[in-house]
């Protein structure tokens, strides 16, 4: 029996999912085990193995493959434990990662801080100046060298740097992506000094124009590519040594792969990994659910997460930014919309209540957690308001102050607004919700997408017990909540069904009338570039699909649109064809008469993606079967809550979600106990168990 | 309001009461004044206010994708606003302030004038860029203001303003150094219908682009601020369906109620009393060589604030702008600096001042003066007095003093470059302000160093270029960008870096380029620094001819200073005219932050690690630092030898050299009341708050007169001011301090005319 192994490395947890490619999959979960993580890991994996009955050299010897991401590599870089790196730049621009284009004070920054105008301020420098040094080079913006590069100067530089003891050295020149020559005799010359540094070249690890991002990311590429490099090597050889037959993966914050003995090199590509991992479970689910259009959310304690899949694809963005300063990888567009279950109700001065942006974290925790906390949270609210119990999650976790959590709501909330503390706890659970609804809803329509032509997923502790809230001004059709075996390792099971995904492109700013020919001598190019890219997976595919894209703009323009061509030949047709495709899609985002012909359409980039199914479908098992809809079978106990500030506090069914059955329905007010959330259906909403588990809400307005 | 051209005053709009605003719209024009509203609940209340706040948000990014100007992708030049029927500002973005700072009075004057004829109707909007008229601040910021009706009624308006680069006028860039008025500068033009029921009019946007030298870029832009109206419009308009349009009005004016009431209520928590500042624009047009003063007292009493600009001088040259300039100035500063925390509901936060002015000044000037320069000119000059009055007051309120900063970067560095690139055998005509001078130091605050090449405090969210899209965009080639050591203002508090930029012409250039220069702020420094805090850098461009390596053509190495490269300097002026050429180098260093607090003060481990960081020179360090720093460590010894024998200095050119310093210690002075960090009142006597030592009485200001007071070279400040005032200006210029006459901790250290007036503020309340 073949596997397929997903596993997420968290901050806390480490999660593991197989799969047999038949309907059988199993989840784990095990603390992660900072600084050694592969023994975490190891662990998990048998864990999985214990799960499937098998020995884990069995295990290991059918896996097709292991999908891995994890949070290390993001997390030292936000929290600054990085590799000690150099920096070489062109002579005369050391200075343009600590001038930052002068945005660093608020790059990042949401709005209401952008406003504070003299509370922010520049980030620590990446690396100290000391360790920025500059040699004598020139290349222009055609990629003509007009300088030479001064060698014994680059020996000295490099020297010193090694003798400063740096863990790495960050090359970045000027117009290095248009020619790259310069960098790579730069890392020649280390290397003779010292054949083993890390060296990161800002043309292979970011080939973009704009200095300032491509310097931020190859800095911290060295700084986070040494430690992944002593993290993997260790990891692949163990479970080599076990016997794993396929490769080790490693998920891309753009959503596919790469090996684990390259992804060190490319590791700012992977420091998203894990946030990709959710959204590309919700495009599995989606496929499997015949879903087309999807909004994820991932709530948990701290952060909401919302990605978007449009048309089966999830919603890519050029880069991120960590610690106010931009990273140049690509990554699927994970919007980071304000607070999640932990979230902080406060007062501000002006009489308004207020949730998050501040979290009460792990630690303290929720007032009700009795771990010190005595700030109210959302959390607290869902206690007061019956929609959490005192006893805690089903999952056997510790159980809940009320006590607490009415305490700290009466003094921060409901005493400051003359409310009572039901009223107060009520007030937070709605604010919430519309405050995250219009953040989602802002992140869709920005994204040039309505959001009536959606589904929403929620999952992550705090989504489900919220979901139908901030779903409700939407206009979203219906909402799933993923209940099946992967609810509590959604993101490890994205993994698991992750694709490899591959890109490559080629810049030539040039405008239309682009000849037919010009274009499929690109596309030729870069379809054989890509087609090394894969092989060099050592994975055996299946179903590759390759998609052709353009960065177009009106000639005076500095901001580029891609454009997706048809997959069709290209003839003496396809120039005009792309240059409508561009003009409607411009039209679409900007509104209609936007457009702007007589300046003229250029093409700036060309790209190709490749992506490949990897032979292996990872689909969730369907669950039995429900006599009827009436789910009454599976009710837990009956307690008094309130979902709307308009009804108050009623008698409201409990529902076990271990005993539901597909084709249950909920008929809103009801709660769903689930081993590691709570779901919420309010008055005017059905839920449906589909299938696979999944509670659907439904709005009754729609029905 | 007194132009000596007849009519000209109908175009001049200014504030005023709403009945009298009413009376001169046309009947014809239904109002949605939401006089029925009901209360509207907390949430529905939160609800629609994130909403208008993402609205604004949303226009901000549909006209930085769709707009091909450099000022707006790169530089952020831009901003937005919604406003209620009668154009009071509800929600505003963070881009560039002064932008929204008299929008209202743009609305507000079409509103008395459009509204009969040609009419206000539903899918119109307007195309505005006549400084007196509000709106922009001169003729280069281009508005299009976009009236919202629900149900046949004007429920409100949304505005975007963007700054163009070119829109005529005798020289590229649409501002001329040596204008003799407004006709020799690009044409104000009143609001104009430039869509008529949804359509953009062609005949209109033709008359509009056919003015520039840039009409493609003109043109788009012109579709981007239509673009992000009518999306802001749409959006509104939802939101006005599902919630009606009375709770949606109400939500409005309680939005702007409520920062009223913040900003008020803040003020009362302020001592009440009057303070004084004065500056200086330096040259007013090509070839002057005159000091022009702005002169502003601001009196704080109760929760209202009164600006009074009576003393400043008389309209002239290029130095001017209009009424609406004016008060962007005070806005742009107002809102960063004492609205911080407060939601920019600018409508509510306008009615917590007022103005005070003579006509015919230069921050208040009649048509047909040039007024081109007017927001980088006399309004920022207005604007930078503003926030150094506002800082005293807050430095005076212990729960206020994190609100206290130094005076930034005291105007840009405008440097419009333009010609026919011919690179790769092309001839592309292009016009272009070099932007790499918006990153500007932040000036100190009381806890805090000011911010490295941080930006704008006008523009939140400002932006330089990357070198690599300049090099992309035009024929140069930049031998360096970088910090510059030692620009920052010393003090306590170091004022943030500014930088330097050089520029070379790329090989392939083959003709030379167009340079229209102005700044103001290379002799009288206006990034001052407070509390005895030294300014920033002198402002300074230059050209230098007949460099070793013309266009680096056969270079083997780089010029990484000014001594590298060759060749003669010519000195740029305040306001003027030059050429780049093929042997030619373009040297811009813009100006950094002030500093806050005596630099003596600093503790010599700051000092150390600003010399380490290379944000300070060892030798700066040791003479205006008086810190000794040999091999990445503080010599103590000689580090208090060195603090000693400055402080002596100090006391000789006081004329003080017989009193030997009394020593720093910090005392408890209980019961005093602190003034800034150096003074405290203790029951009616001013004293030092680090030696004790009884200055004088604080009423009528008279510890003024006790202080120890040194006049000498504006070099004295540090390496970083400009050594010959008298390359730019006729006036004898000094570096004033004034000292504790006990310790000679400096209270008050400028760069000054020697006729400058002694600091003249009144703490009414805490006398």
């Amino acid at each position: 029996m073949p596997y397929a192994l997903g596993i997420d490395v968290g901050g806390t947890f480490t999660d593991a999912v197989a799969s047999d490619g038949a309907g059988r999959i199993v989840s784990a979960k095990t603390p992660t085990t900072p600084p050694q993580r592969e023994v975490g890991v190891m662990r998990a994996i048998e864990e999985l193995a214990a799960e499937l009955s098998i020995e884990v050299g069995e295990m290991l010897a059918q896996t097709d493959f292991i999908a891995h991401g994890t949070t290390a590599s993001i997390n030292a870089l936000v929290q600054g434990t990085v590799a000690d790196v150099g920096l070489i730049a062109t002579k005369g621009h050391r200075d343009s990662i600590y001038i930052m284009n002068a945005e660093g004070r608020t790059l990042g920054r949401s709005a209401d801080e952008v406003q504070d105008t003299l509370r922010q301020r520049k980030p620590a420098p990446l690396i100290p100046k000391y360790r920025a040094l500059e040699v004598t080079e020139r290349v222009d913006h055609a990629g003509r060298v007009l300088v030479p590069l001064d060698e014994d100067e680059v020996r000295r530089v490099a020297r010193a740097l090694v003798e400063q003891g740096v863990e790495a050295i960050a090359v970045c020149l000027l117009w290095s992506f248009k020619n790259g020559d310069h960098e790579r005799r730069v890392r020649e010359l280390i290397h003779e000094i010292d054949p083993d540094l890390y060296v990161t070249l800002s043309c292979e690890v970011s080939p973009r124009i704009r200095e300032f991002s491509r310097t931020s990311t190859t800095i911290m590429n060295a700084q986070i590519g040494p430690r992944l490099r002593t993290y993997l090597t260790p990891l692949q050889r163990q479970l080599e040594e076990g016997g794993l037959k396929g490769p080790l993966l490693v998920m891309q914050s753009e959503g596919g792969t790469i090996t684990a003995d390259r992804a060190p090199e490319h590791a700012i590509t992977t420091v998203g990994s894990v946030l990709s991992g959710g959204v590309i479970g919700g495009q599995r689910l989606a496929r499997q659910l015949g879903h087309r259009n999807v909004i994820t959310t991932d709530v948990g304690g701290t952060t909401f997460l919302a990605g978007l899949i449009v048309d089966g694809e999830p919603v890519m963005a050029p880069g991120s930014i960590v610690n106010q300063f931009p990273i140049n990888a690509a990554t699927i567009r994970v919007h980071t919309i304000g607070s999640g279950g932990g979230a902080l109700a406060s007062v501000d001065a002006g009489g308004n209540l207020r949730l998050g942006p501040q979290s009460a974290e792990a630690v303290p925790g929720p007032a009700c957690y009795a771990g010190g906390g005595t700030r109210p949270t959302n959390t607290d609210a869902n206690l007061v308001l019956g929609i959490l119990s005192e006893r805690g999650l089903l999952g056997g976790r510790k159980p809940l102050s009320t006590e607490l959590a009415r305490a700290a709501i009466r003094e921060h909330v409901a005493e400051p607004l003359g409310l009572t503390v039901e009223e107060a706890a009520i007030a937070i659970h709605e604010v919430q919700n519309a405050q995250a609804g219009d953040l989602l809803r802002r992140a869709v329509v920005q994204a040039g997408y309505d959001p009536r032509d959606f589904v929403a997923y929620a999952f992550g502790g705090a989504g489900p017990a919220h979901c139908a809230g901030y779903c409700q001004d939407l206009g979203v059709a219906e909402v799933v909540v993923p209940l099946g075996p992967v609810a509590s390792a959604f993101s490890a099971y994205g993994l698991a069904a992750s694709d490899v995904a591959l890109s490559a492109e080629l810049s030539d700013p040039s405008s239309f009338p682009v000849g037919h020919d010009v274009l499929a001598a690109h596309f030729d190019r870069l379809e054989t570039d890509l087609q090394r890219a894969l092989d060099r997976q050592k994975v055996k595919f299946h179903d590759v699909t390759l998609q052709r894209e353009i960065d177009l703009r009106y000639s005076m323009q500095v901001n580029e649109l891609a454009v997706t061509l048809p997959d069709t030949e290209i003839t003496e047709a396809s120039g005009d064809e792309i240059v409508e495709r561009f003009e409607e899609q411009y039209e679409r985002i900007n509104g209609s008469g936007a457009g702007f012909r007589e300046a003229g359409v250029q093409a700036i980039t060309y790209r190709m993606r490749a992506k490949a199914g990897l032979g292996f479908p990872v689909v969730l098992p369907d669950i039995p079967e429900a006599d009827g809809p009436d789910p009454s079978a599976a009710l837990l106990e009956e307690r008094s809550v309130c979902l709307d500030s308009q009804i108050g506090y009623v008698p409201t069914p409990v529902y076990d979600y271990s005993r539901l059955r597909a084709g249950h329905e909920l008929v809103g007010p009801a709660v769903v106990d689930v081993p590691t959330t709570v779901v919420v259906v309010p008055d005017g909403v059905t839920g449906r168990v589909d299938r696979l588990g999944n509670l659907v809400l439904r709005y009754q307005r729609d029905q | 309001m007194t132009s000596k051209i007849p009519g000209a005053d109908e175009f001049t709009s200014r504030p005023m009461p709403r009945a009298e605003l009413l009376a001169q719209i046309s009947p014809s024009l239904p109002l949605h004044t939401g006089d029925d509203a009901t209360e509207v609940n907390a949430l529905t209340y939160e609800v629609v206010r994130h909403r208008l706040w993402a609205i604004t948000q949303e226009m901000g990014e549909t006209l930085r994708r769709m707009s091909g100007s450099h000022v707006v992708t790169e530089s952020n030049d831009f901003n937005f606003s919604i406003c209620d029927e009668l154009g009071e500002q509800v929600q505003v973005g963070t881009y560039n302030i002064g932008l929204i700072g008299s929008m209202d009075l743009a609305i507000t004057w079409t509103l008395r004038h459009r509204s009969d004829n040609p009419g206000i109707e539903e899918g119109d909007m307007f195309l505005c860029n006549d400084p007196w008229i509000g709106g922009g601040l001169h003729q280069n910021d281009a508005a299009v203001l976009a009236p919202i009706f629900h149900e046949g009624r004007l429920f409100g308006w949304t505005t975007a303003i963007a700054h163009q680069v070119d829109l005529g006028g005798p020289r590229p860039g649409s501002f001329d150094p040596a204008a003799q008025d407004v006709f020799g500068e690009a044409l104000p033009t009143p609001p104009m219908k430039v869509v008529r029921g949804g359509v953009l009019q062609r005949d209109v946007a033709d008359a509009w682009v056919r003015r520039s030298r840039l009409p493609h870029l003109v043109g788009l832009d012109l579709r981007a601020k239509i673009a992000a109206n009518r999306g802001a419009a749409e959006q509104i308009l939802r939101l006005i369906d599902k919630y009606g349009a009375d709770t949606v009005k109400s939500v409005m004016r309680r939005m702007t109620d409520d920062a009223e009431r913040r900003l008020r209520a803040k003020l009362e928590t302020l001592p009440n009393g009057t303070w004084s500042a004065v500056g200086y624009q330096e040259q007013s047009r090509s070839g002057d060589r005159g000091l022009h003063a702005i002169k502003v007292a601001m009196t704080k009493e109760g929760d209202k604030l009164v600006f009074d600009f009576r003393g400043t001088a008389e309209q002239t040259g290029i130095i001017n702008c209009p009424y609406p300039g004016l008060r962007a100035g005070i806005v742009f500063t107002m809102l960063p600096l004492l609205a911080g925390d407060i939601p920019w509901a600018a409508g509510g936060l306008m009615r917590c001042f007022e103005i005070v002015t003579d006509e015919d000044t230069i921050t208040n000037a009649s048509f047909p003066a040039a007024v081109g320069k007017g927001p980088f000119g006399p309004a920022w000059g207005s604007g930078n007095l503003v926030a150094e009055v506002l800082a005293k007051m807050l430095d005076a309120e212990p729960d206020h003093r994190t609100d206290v900063q130094s005076i930034c970067n005291g105007t840009t560095d405008l440097c419009v470059v333009s010609g026919v690139d011919t690179r790769g055998g092309g001839s592309k005509g292009f016009v272009s302000p070099v932007f790499d001078v918006m990153a500007g130091g932040y000036g100190a605050q009381v806890h805090h160093d000011g911010v490295d090449t941080g930006g704008r405090l006008i523009i939140p969210s400002a932006r330089a270029p990357d070198v690599e899209m300049t090099e992309y965009l035009y024929p140069l080639v930049a031998l360096w960008r970088r910090e510059q050591t030692d620009s920052g203002g010393p003090g306590r508090q170091r004022g943030g870096m500014s930088g330097s930029v050089c520029y070379v012409q790329h090989p392939d250039q083959r003709s030379s380029l167009s340079l229209v220069v102005s700044g103001t702020g290379k002799v009288a420094n206006q990034n001052v620094g407070l509390a005895g805090g030294y300014p920033g850098n002198s402002q300074l461009d230059l050209v230098v001819r007949g460099i070793g390596d013309p266009q680096l053509a056969s270079a083997s190495a780089i010029p990484a200073e000014l001594d590298d490269l060759g060749g003669e300097i010519e000195v740029l002026p305040c306001e003027g005219t030059s050429s780049l050429g093929a042997g030619d180098a373009l040297y811009l260093h813009w100006q950094a932050g002030g500093g806050y607090g005596d630099p003596l003060l600093r503790p010599a481990e700051a000092v150390r690690d600003d010399v380490v960081a290379i944000r300070v020179s060892a030798d700066a360090a040791r003479e205006v630092y008086g810190v000794v720093v040999t091999d990445g460590e503080v010599d103590a010894m000689a580090t208090a030898e060195t603090r000693e024998k400055l402080r002596r200095r100090r006391a000789t050119g006081a004329g003080r050299a017989d009193a030997a310093p009394v020593p720093v210690t910090e005392p408890a002075l209980a019961g005093s009341r602190r003034l800034d960090d150096n003074l405290a009142v203790l029951d009616t006597t001013v004293v030092c708050t680090h030696c004790g030592t009884g200055i004088g009485p604080l009423a009528g200001g008279e510890f003024v007169g006790a202080l120890a007071r040194r006049d000498t070279a504006p070099t004295e400040a540090g390496p970083h001011i400009w050594r010959d005032p008298s390359v730019y200006v006729d006036a004898e210029m000094v570096f004033r301090q004034l000292f504790c006459p006990g310790c000679l901790t400096a209270v008050y250290s400028r760069v000054v005319p020697v006729d400058h007036p002694l600091p003249d503020d009144d703490y009414g309340s805490r006398a």
